[in-house]
């Protein structure tokens, strides 16, 4: 049989299946009860996708499966809800950060130079170590003092009386400039003695060709200007962000959680996981462990608690909207389609899925980024023997997977309990959804999401309508994944090995 | 040879050792290639041919030994730094990136923009087969047309040095000649290091020879040379290749 028959008889079987089953519920379920469920559904299938789609582009990239992805999923979910109502403690840390980064990113800088310092073998060897000890003393000794708990406990004082009318009563106030200065040059020197280490002094394996000054300059004036706008705002910008527009807010805390992923997922592939690829079953290990660390960090910070993030004003104003264009005027918080009421947050969601999806799309097929990783993919030795640095390539996307997740992360926020176990469930079903999709496709990361938040909506619909065990919805995932790797076990959209 | 001093060397290697997990794969190769030449490494299978290319190129770096490339030392650098200095790989089973298609795997191997319609041309007069196939993925193509592929790709950026792995392996004679034929014409502007099983095509392209055998480079010299040394070329690459002079006495016996 030629594979193009075989490809259309498979996809004309799989149309009439999916038929077959719409048609089934609909009748079962009724008109009303179908269209919410599966408006339900396709909102669980875009957050499982957010978090799956990184998890199946870094497995399929390097083989790393990433268990960490839930919690990065809930401390996006966090970081955003801070900027939201409690810009306080973001900005109190903001100014840190900047400066370390200013430290790091002078390092195209002094590559150059550092690599052809001639130095004896064993300064070669010492240097790094030494520096990066330092480099951990100086951060430890910029935080002394410094009390974070107080900016992140803020939180809670501040959503609760920001219900009350007055969201400012009870922020902490910021530590004074004239104490304050010496942290940040501190953790300058920190991410400088950082930038030193990684640059291995008089290394004669290392290889940096010595850039024009354009072309180095700029990435660090421009963090270092953001460091001083950083300290200038420190204290200004807190209640700047709470009375801005409520929309506006939002889309700057989505914005943060995507950048706070980004970042994050660099430092965690960089720092952690590129030791450990020649031991992939240590990273599996790590990557668990991390998330544990992750957890109890946020505990820390914000205590075990489960908290209500307000909805955005545009899906927030109370009433139905009769169609979109009335709820884009209104805002209202929910929306008739066909007659049934829903959540007008919650199509935002899918609105938020769809679009990622497309993102990825165009990314993987249209970009040199694409690319390089579906030709990564196949043979990373080849792609390194063309001259394309594999590494970097590597951090690239288990940052933006990471970013990915915390963009679900922030999404899910304003309709989830903000909780440290959030990311939990989204974890497993993102990994469910990897293997139903097949490892490393993104297409099939896609429909592996629908079908799962689609079982997992109807499942509990049934649940409830039969008075079911609800677990019947979780294990349906399961049963499903199970089927799948029986008839398919490289996944729908997997190669065979 | 001793009329070719160091500097005409485009790449030297100085008994390099390299490991592969605990195996020994090269345990001291030395060679030479010079400017604008074609050298070829010959040994039989498992010898350390392709381990050399992938040394040389960093992949599998040496532990001990110098690699000289352009008259700088770069063993123990980053293969994708080793590659952007102007080196070339063409892999042996022929691998392209199937997931790709020709044109993708073609604009994949720039190293700045632009280099692909610099030398669009160059490749397509070489190989007019791929302009045909441009926008089919890699996987659809034949074996040959595979190869030429991956020929082709080491073509896009300006390189100094092709390292080019079995080009011959599995082709059609037809084709053979073919790839013989490009290669030929690619030795005018760059310098080529090969491997190459066939001993016939590998006489007849190269001007220079080092045999690998065993993880080591026990001889090198003029191509010229080998093809009249009877007992060499039997003792390193088997009984069954038969060099010129063996081919000429059979011709005329058979006369």
């Amino acid at each position: 049989m030629k594979p193009k028959t075989k490809k259309i008889i498979t996809l004309s079987i799989v149309v009439l299946v999916v038929l077959v089953i719409t048609l089934l519920l609909y009748k079962v379920a009724g008109k009303e009860p179908f269209i919410r469920t599966a408006l339900s559904g396709l909102t669980l299938g875009s957050l499982f996708f957010l978090v799956a789609a990184g998890l199946t582009l870094i497995f399929g990239l390097m083989d790393v499966l990433n268990f960490a992805h839930g919690s990065m999923f809930m401390l996006g979910a966090y970081m955003g809800w801070q900027l939201y109502t409690n810009p306080t403690f973001i900005f109190a840390l903001l100014p840190h950060l900047l400066a370390f980064a200013t430290g790091v990113m002078l390092l195209p800088l002094i590559k150059p130079t550092l690599v052809r310092m001639k130095l004896p073998e064993k300064w070669v060897n010492a240097i790094p170590k030494i520096t990066l000890v330092l480099a951990l003393l100086l951060a430890v000794f910029s935080f002394i003092g410094f009390d974070i708990l107080a900016y992140a406990k803020t939180a809670m004082v501040a959503a609760s009386i920001a219900t009350a009318g007055n969201p400012f009563a009870e922020i902490t106030p910021q530590e004074p400039f004239a104490t304050y200065w010496i942290r940040p040059v501190l953790i300058f020197l920190s991410g400088l003695l950082v930038a030193i280490a990684s640059a291995k002094p008089g290394n004669k394996q290392e290889f940096a060709v010595r850039e024009r000054l354009s072309k180095t300059l700029p990435v660090p004036v421009i963090f270092f200007s953001l460091t001083i706008l950083a300290l200038v705002v420190r204290e200004s910008a807190p209640k700047a962000v709470l009375l801005m527009d409520g929309n506006l807010r939002f889309a700057i805390a989505v914005l943060v959680s995507i950048i706070f992923g980004f970042v994050f997922g660099q430092v965690v592939e960089i720092t952690l996981i590129r030791p450990l690829y020649v031991r992939p079953t240590f990273i599996i290990i790590m990557t668990l462990g991390l998330s544990y660390v992750i957890r109890e960090l946020v505990q820390l910070l914000w205590d075990p608690l489960a908290y209500q993030m307000v909805r955005p004003p545009f899906a927030a104003q109370p009433g139905k909207a009769a169609n979109l264009l009335e709820w884009f005027q209104k805002g209202s918080s929910t929306l008739n389609i066909f007659g049934v009421t829903f959540p007008t947050y919650r199509l935002f969601v899918i609105a938020l899925g769809i679009v990622m999806f497309i993102f990825i799309t165009i990314l993987m097929t249209r970009s040199r980024l694409g690319m390089i990783i579906r030709a990564g993919v196949q043979d990373p030795q080849m792609v390194e023997a063309l001259g394309i640095n594999v590494k970097s390539i590597f951090t690239l996307v288990f940052a933006l997977g990471v970013a990915m997740a915390a963009l679900g992360g922030i999404g899910a926020g304003p309709f989830l309990p903000i909780q440290p176990l959030m990311g939990d469930q989204y974890q497993t079903q993102g990994l469910i959804t990897v293997v139903i999709g097949g490892m490393g496709s993104y297409v099939g990361a896609f429909v592996g999401a629908m079908i799962l938040g689609m079982a997992r909506a109807f499942g509990d619909y049934f649940a409830l309508k039969y008075s079911l065990s609800t677990a019947i919805a979780e294990a349906s995932t399961v049963i499903i994944m199970i089927i799948v790797l029986l008839a398919r076990p490289q996944g729908l959209f997997g190669k065979k090995e | 040879m001793s009329t070719q001093t160091p500097q005409n060397d485009l790449l030297v290697l100085e008994e390099i050792h390299t490991f592969i997990g605990q195996f020994h794969i090269l345990e001291g190769v030395s060679l030479r290639v010079p400017k604008d030449s074609i050298t070829v490494m010959l040994g039989r299978n498992g010898a350390g041919k392709t381990t050399t290319l992938k040394s040389i190129l960093g992949l599998t770096p040496p532990q001990q030994g110098r690699v000289i490339f352009d008259g700088m030392e770069i063993q123990g650098k980053h293969a994708y730094n080793i590659a952007n200095l102007g080196i070339g790989y063409v892999p042996e089973h022929r691998a392209i990136f199937r997931a790709l298609s020709v044109m993708e795997n073609l604009k994949l191997a720039e190293r700045k923009k632009g280099d692909f319609d610099k030398h669009e041309e160059f490749i397509f007069n070489l190989f007019p087969d791929l302009k045909r196939l441009y926008k089919l993925p890699g996987n659809h193509l034949s074996g040959g047309q595979q190869q030429m592929l991956a020929v082709a790709r080491a073509l896009v950026p300006d390189n100094k040095l092709l390292l080019i792995d079995e080009p011959s392996e599995g082709l059609a004679p037809i084709l053979i000649q073919q790839m013989m034929e490009a290669i030929r014409i690619l030795s005018t502007t760059t310098t080529i290091l090969l491997v190459e099983q066939n001993f016939i095509m590998a006489s007849q392209l190269a001007q220079r020879f080092t045999i690998i055998d065993d993880g080591k480079s026990p001889h090198s010299g003029l191509m010229s040379d080998l093809v009249n040394d009877t007992e060499l070329v039997h003792h390193y690459l088997g009984a069954s290749i038969k060099t010129r002079k063996e081919m000429e006495l059979s011709h005329e016996a058979e006369n």
